[in-house]
């Protein structure tokens, strides 16, 4: 009986519908990437509308790209690989179909609710709670679907493709949640439960790792399953694979301030931001040396088969990308890049050039084997990887050249660094109008070679009929007498336990007072040298450890999850727990009065967020262009916070009281009345539109609930209170030439534009 | 029939014996250039992590940003046509205007007026008491065009405007705006002391 053969059928259906649902949203994605690119270029593609707006269409285009695109191509890899590296049918089929259609719908859901402006204002976290709630769920069902899968393994012990994808599930998980942490005001809105500092660096802890866990992670178990089929050569380095796969997700997690350097951030959380950051540089390579030299031996094979030229240049893009990263991270670099193009162009390297790469050579892969019909055009193939390719490098040099040359002209000086040499900026906006076009021509080509693989797809696919793939295994599973762990066995082992030292006592050193730092310091150095002199005798047991931990999910996904959380916590608990009042350095912003606050949320609901910081950092171009350095007190009450990742327009933290009422009611009106040369989307809704202020009272509880000081105020309290407010300014807009109703949106946000950069002093706190 | 097999076989070329789904593995070492890239990175980051937050050699954000200012703002100020008692007050109250000045002092004053201020030549410049004007203006004027008649030279030319402002500056660094002056006809000039 033991040894009856069956032979099981994958559900290779799953895979796929979630292949088609790539290429459609892929498209869809990257369409909306080059339309909002050209707004950039020309404001009148904004068509005055306010749901064809740039402000409102770069989340559209982000979530798409990363959740629609990647996500629908991550579970279409995993479900074909998973199942092949277990020798396993995926476990449920309700669960299967659960996932696609709950996920198509999410995406639906998205693209709804994003281009009319309901948003929570965070970067790749727009989505509403509601959504987010789904989210969360769906990838529970994906979670359970895939561990139950590996529960009812014929393969006893993990591939490296499964590592990585056990590290995507728990630790995308982890990171949505966490910053989605929200409290509802109304069915469709609600404020992030932190603010200011806090809300910054849960955004970005989650924001980086999205990069890592989502658009990484996944694509690298991916690239360890079909890049060595493709090639049909071995994996390069099993050892190789340990060591990158242990300390990349050890480290990415950590990497998260390098978004908020040389912002009010608390200097050490920048300073290991930094340090992380390159700490990332090797573990990344460790990923691309795997890809490359498994193809050692098979670059004959480049020449005609596009699927191994999309593996071999995505992985060299990652390279190229993960290289960049740590020297992005580097302050003084970053002094100049961040805000500027360099990193949208960072970004698109990584995501055209490995996630659409990869993407592309495992759909040219999938599609014989999932239709058992050979490709309808390699010839297509291939031009369609050429095409890509140029569009790239188009589009990255495009960037570079444009990101830098702005960093230039904002930072340079004149008169013995006195005074600003571009003192306008849009000075420096029309300088690089032309490397703007020529990413819009970069990205257009790239959607082109798309567009090539959907018909390429198409043609394959018509007529053909769909094949799931199938394997022989013997009935029962092949027993393997000590292989379980056991908690001991997954924890006290010396692996673990030198991992466990060496953290702790590194922490210690790091930022304890002066008596702990000091034996953290030896306890460092003992751990080390014990360490490195059992490595030679014991080496071998750790390997054989380490093959055991293999064959046993739970344990090695435990460990995976600690391995991420450390960081995380290290990093974001100080923040959280410390005291509101210790964390405004020496000034405190002043709350928003009920108007303000509405103005406020008509601000994220736009998108303003997107092209203007509120952070002035430390750095001397800034303070002369903007004014002061922004303190973290002067944002302590804003949920969520707006302190930006791109200046396509200039730092707003201090705008307050710089301009009268009605430029910025022109502004708003026509940018270009007041500021020539603009690209700023014109916004005639804010001047027409009654601003809902019945929503005000419930939003204010939350706040108050969430720490920001309002007093008992009554529903009446507010509306008197914005009436009052709304029409002093609606009389100076008067007095002034410009004829508005107070009741209109701009009035609130014009109350909301005056008031930034309102604080009062507090005493400075002692030094430490 | 089975090759015989080769006598030593590279190790790292070994396949492992497991394959997935037909996938085999190497075990090839590590690349050194790789590992080095790897511990150089930890050990920057041990550097770097000793010198601005256990040492605190290096400045804090805020302290290194505020140090650049002053500098730009000293630079400012140094070149600004005209003077008046309430800008050279600010100076006065500027790091970098004040350590620079101290240099200039230290350097050309000191031998008439002492390092201390004190006076020995020359007048006590840290007291009430002004012969030729306590304004700020005024002290500046007195460095610029000097006294010759009392044997302090016109500074002006040889100092420069900059330098001027900086040593007014670092004198008045030892004043508070407000307090009082007296004026004294004659400064009794005293012996250096030892």
């Amino acid at each position: 009986m033991p040894d009856q053969k069956i032979t099981i059928e994958y559900n290779d259906r799953i895979v796929r519908q979630f292949l088609l649902a790539t290429v459609i949203w892929g498209i869809v994605g990257m369409l909306v990437g080059v339309l909002i690119a050209s707004q950039l270029n020309f404001w009148q593609l904004n068509f005055q509308t306010s749901w064809l707006t740039f402000g409102r269409l770069r989340p559209l285009h982000t979530n798409a790209v990363i959740f629609a695109f990647v996500g629908n191509m991550m579970f279409a890899g995993v479900y074909y690989s998973t199942q092949r590296l277990v020798k396993a049918r995926l476990a449920s089929d309700f669960l299967s179909q659960l996932h696609f259609w709950g996920w198509q719908l999410i995406i639906v859901a998205a693209a709804i609710t994003l281009p009319l402006g309901l948003t929570r204002g965070k970067e790749y976290a727009e989505l509403i709670w509601p959504i987010n709630i789904a989210v969360a769920f769906i990838w529970v069902v994906f979670a359970v679907n895939f561990f139950w899968t590996l529960a009812r393994r014929r393969e006893p012990a993990l591939y490296v493709a499964l590592w990585f994808y056990i590290a995507t599930i728990v630790t995308v998980a982890m990171l949505y949640i966490v910053n989605h942490l929200s409290i509802p005001t109304s069915l469709l809105h609600s404020y992030p439960v932190f603010s200011g500092v806090q809300d910054a660096l849960v955004q970005w802890w989650y924001g980086h790792n999205a990069v890592a866990f989502f658009l990484t992670t996944p694509i690298l178990g991916i690239m360890y399953y079909f890049l060595p089929k493709a090639a049909e050569r071995p994996v390069y380095s099993y050892r190789l694979s340990v060591v990158h796969f242990w300390s990349l997700v050890f480290v990415y997690i950590w990497a998260g301030p390098h978004h908020l350097l040389n912002t009010a951030l608390p200097g050490w959380l920048q300073n290991l931001g930094m340090t992380f950051s390159l700490m990332l540089w090797a573990p990344s390579w460790g990923g691309m040396l795997n890809g490359l030299l498994t193809l050692r031996g098979a670059w004959d094979k480049l020449r005609t088969d596009p699927v191994l030229k999309f593996f071999a240049a995505g992985v060299t893009f990652y390279g190229m990308a993960t290289f960049e990263g740590p020297l992005l991270s580097i302050k003084s670099v970053n002094a100049l890049a961040h805000y500027t193009d360099w990193i949208i162009g960072h970004v698109h390297a990584g995501t055209l050039g490995w996630n659409g790469f990869m993407a592309a050579g495992m759909i040219y892969w999938l599609l014989p084997r999932l239709w058992n019909k050979p490709l309808y055009s390699v010839r297509l193939a291939n031009f369609h990887f050429w095409i890509g390719t140029v569009g790239i490098l188009l589009y990255v040099a495009a960037m570079w050249t444009s990101g830098i040359t702005q960093g230039l002209m904002l930072n340079a000086t004149t008169e013995h660094g006195t005074v600003l040499a571009y003192p306008n900026f849009l000075d420096t906006l029309n300088a690089i109008r032309f490397m703007m076009l020529m990413r819009v021509i970069g990205g257009a080509l790239y959607l082109v070679g798309f567009f090539l693989l959907a018909y390429n797809f198409y043609r394959t696919v018509r007529g053909a009929a769909p094949v799931n793939g199938t394997i022989e295994v013997y009935e029962s599973v092949p027993a393997e007498p000590d292989a379980k762990l056991g908690f001991r066995g997954t924890f006290f082992n010396a692996p673990t336990v030198f991992s466990v030292l060496i953290l702790v006592f590194a922490m210690m050193w790091m930022v304890g007072s002066d008596l702990v730092s000091t034996a953290g310091l030896a306890g460092l150095v003992v751990s080390l040298i014990a360490c490195y002199a059992m490595l030679p005798s014991r080496g071998s047991l750790w390997n054989g450890w380490y093959e055991k931990l293999l064959l046993n999910a739970l344990p090695f996904t435990l460990l995976t999850f600690f391995a991420v959380v450390a960081g995380g916590l290290i990093q974001i608990i100080p923040t959280v727990i410390v005291q509101k009042a210790q964390n405004v350095e020496d000034r405190i912003q002043v709350p928003y009065t009920p108007l303000e606050l509405a103005g406020r949320d008509l601000y994220v609901r736009e998108g303003c967020y997107l092209c203007h910081s509120q952070m002035i950092r430390t750095l001397v171009p800034d303070v002369l262009r903007y004014g002061d350095y922004s303190r973290l007190g002067e944002s302590i009450y804003d949920h969520p916070f707006q302190w930006g990742s791109k200046r396509n327009g200039p730092d707003l933290a201090r705008v307050g009281g710089k301009y009268p009422n009605v430029w910025h009611f022109r502004h708003m009106e026509n940018p270009r009345a007041v500021s020539p040369g603009s690209n700023m989307p014109t916004y005639p809704w804010l001047l027409s539109n009654d601003l809902d202020a019945s929503v005000l009272p419930a939003k204010i509880k939350v706040q108050r609930m969430l720490g920001v000081p309002y007093g008992p105020l009554s529903a009446q309290q507010i509306f008197d209170s914005v009436d009052l407010q709304a029409k002093g300014i609606a009389k100076d807009l008067r007095a002034a030439g410009a004829y508005v109703a107070p009741e209109k949106e701009i009035v609130a946000l014009i109350a909301y534009l005056q008031t930034l950069g309102h604080s009062v002093p507090v005493a400075p706190k002692p030094a430490h | 029939m089975t090759p015989t097999p080769k006598p030593n076989p590279p190790k790292e070329d070994a396949l492992r014996p497991h394959t997935f789904d037909g996938i085999q593995e190497y075990d090839k070492r590590l690349p050194n250039w790789w590992l080095m890239t790897l511990y150089g990175a930890i050990a920057f980051w041990a550097g770097y992590w000793f010198y601005y937050e256990r040492a605190h050699i290096g400045p804090s954000n805020a302290a290194a940003v505020e140090q650049k200012l002053a500098v730009i703002e000293a630079e400012r100020l140094a070149s600004a046509p005209s003077l008046d008692d309430a800008s050279i007050w600010k100076m006065s109250r500027n790091p970098v205007f004040v350590d620079a000045g101290r240099v200039t002092f230290n350097s050309i004053c000191a031998s008439c007026h002492t390092e201390k201020l004190t006076g020995a030549i020359g007048p006590n410049l840290i007291d009430h008491l002004w012969i030729h004007g306590g304004r700020p203006t005024e002290i500046y004027h007195t460095v610029q065009t000097g006294v010759l008649a009392k044997g302090m030279p016109p500074w002006g030319p040889v100092l420069g405007n900059k330098k001027i402002s900086e040593v007014v500056a670092y004198v008045l660094s030892h004043h508070q705006e407000g307090e009082p002056i007296e004026v004294q006809k004659e400064w009794v000039p005293r012996a250096p002391q030892p």
